[in-house]
């Protein structure tokens, strides 16, 4: 039943305008992200990698080769350890399985750079770049018992990929790319959320 | 435009979608692995020194400020469970009487939370499907009586003390020198007891006798 329903959500894509990319048009961007936790993250927080994650971009384009806009997105990792043992306080242990839960929420100021911008080319790389808020949520729980933290820190992204239109010069297209995300944190001893996120889905123009 | 609307709201609902598929830890625990096991012990004791212990015979229950004395099944297995371990590692059991080295006791303890719910928090999101066109009476509102209900949420712990005995005389007190802690799902089962205290023993390597 899945399927019935996506089939005409792809239909849609394919149908919307096919007009060349051009100075002035509204972009979006939509991608299902799966994300690598990376650096102290990996080591002291989460090493699984993220099947639950998307990304919208809102972007003006300045120019053939230049876009700027807002980023937005949504990542949930999760990672369960076996039981070990904890030191908990002065001569105090606990046994317990660990569960670690941390969404990250970015809102960022964003830009990208397509270098063969305006050519007829069948696939366009691009390069981005983004800075503004990372919004998160870090839930620990020894077996049932824990607590979580949220807060928003700086957030910096960088990326590259390729955007691969559907015809000459259209706007639509499928988008691949990666995104490296530092994610500033700075509570109880953990320091960032830094992680890869590799994406794929969609951009067309809303004007 | 109106398929651009379409592909934006297909969005929101997929975004919606994967806040919703957030994994959720506690829907990912077993009651096994909910349980934790807490233990403090006095680092300059040498366990080794001590060599016979007495338990009490009931469980004290510390519920909510008040405490009493009980003995049902489960109690039974735990004090069961630790007699086993302390034998284990070498103790004998003595009666209270004959001047053990160490005292054991065995707590149960309840800590219940008390909260409210406003009714009218909640009628909000189920009223809906009771349009008053169901009832006849389309076009009419409804009235909610300001009120609330009080919810309770009662957590239960199982504390294991050991005492020294044998030096309270000689120190005008008795010492707490271990405590294990058990919280969790599934704590007050007599098949857990057993496996509960084993874990706590476990973490304790240190705590057997010289003999």
């Amino acid at each position: 039943m899945k399927a019935i329903k996506i089939f005409p959500f792809i239909l849609c894509i394919l149908a919307v305008s096919q007009v060349k990319a051009q100075r002035g048009e509204v972009k979006m961007n939509l991608q299902y992200s799966y994300a690598l936790p990376m650096g102290s993250f990996k080591n002291d927080v989460i090493s699984n990698g993220s099947p639950r994650g998307v990304t919208a971009d809102l972007l003006y384009n300045i120019s053939n080769k230049f876009s700027v806009g807002l980023g937005l997105g949504f990542q949930d990792f999760y990672q369960k350890y076996p039981r070990a043992l904890y030191n908990t306080g002065h001569n105090e242990t606990t046994s317990a399985v660990l569960s670690n839960s941390v969404q990250v929420i970015p809102i960022l100021a964003k830009a990208e750079f397509y270098p063969l911008g305006g050519k007829n080319v069948a696939v366009q790389p691009y390069i981005s770049a983004g800075a503004g808020l990372g919004v998160t949520s870090f839930t620990q729980y020894l077996g049932e018992f824990g607590g979580s933290n949220n807060g928003g820190n700086l957030m910096l992204q960088g990326g590259a990929g390729v955007f691969i239109p559907f015809h000459k010069f259209s706007s639509t297209g499928i988008r691949l790319g990666a995104n490296y995300n530092m994610v500033n944190y700075g509570k109880n001893g953990f320091n960032n959320f830094n992680n890869i996120n590799f994406q794929a889905g969609i951009s067309f123009p809303l004007r | 435009m109106k398929n651009k609307f379409s592909l934006v709201a297909v969005f929101a609902v997929s975004t919606a979608m994967l806040f919703s598929c957030t994994k959720e830890p506690l829907n990912n625990l077993t009651n096994e692995e909910s349980r934790i096991y807490v233990t403090n012990s006095d680092s300059t004791i040498n366990f080794g020194s001590y060599k016979t212990y007495s338990i009490s015979d009931s469980v004290a229950v510390l519920d909510n400020g008040q405490s009493y004395k009980d003995l049902n099944d489960v109690d039974k297995a735990y004090i069961d469970a630790v007699n086993n371990s302390m034998q284990a590692r070498g103790y004998t059991l003595v009666s209270k009487d004959s001047n053990p080295d160490l005292g054991i006791d065995v707590n149960r303890i309840y800590n219940t939370t008390t909260g409210y719910i406003g009714y009218d928090d909640y009628w909000d999101y189920y009223g809906g499907y009771w349009d008053p066109y169901y009832w006849g009476y389309g076009g009419y509102g409804y009235y909610i009586p300001s009120s609330f209900g009080i919810y309770q949420v009662t957590e239960g712990a199982i504390s294991i003390d050991i005492l020294d005995l044998k030096n309270a005389n000689t120190k005008g007190k008795i010492d707490v020198i271990w405590n294990g802690l058990i919280r969790g799902e599934g704590i007050f089962s007599v098949n857990n007891a057993a496996s509960n205290v084993g874990a706590l023993f476990n973490q304790s390597a240190y705590l057997k006798t010289g003999n």
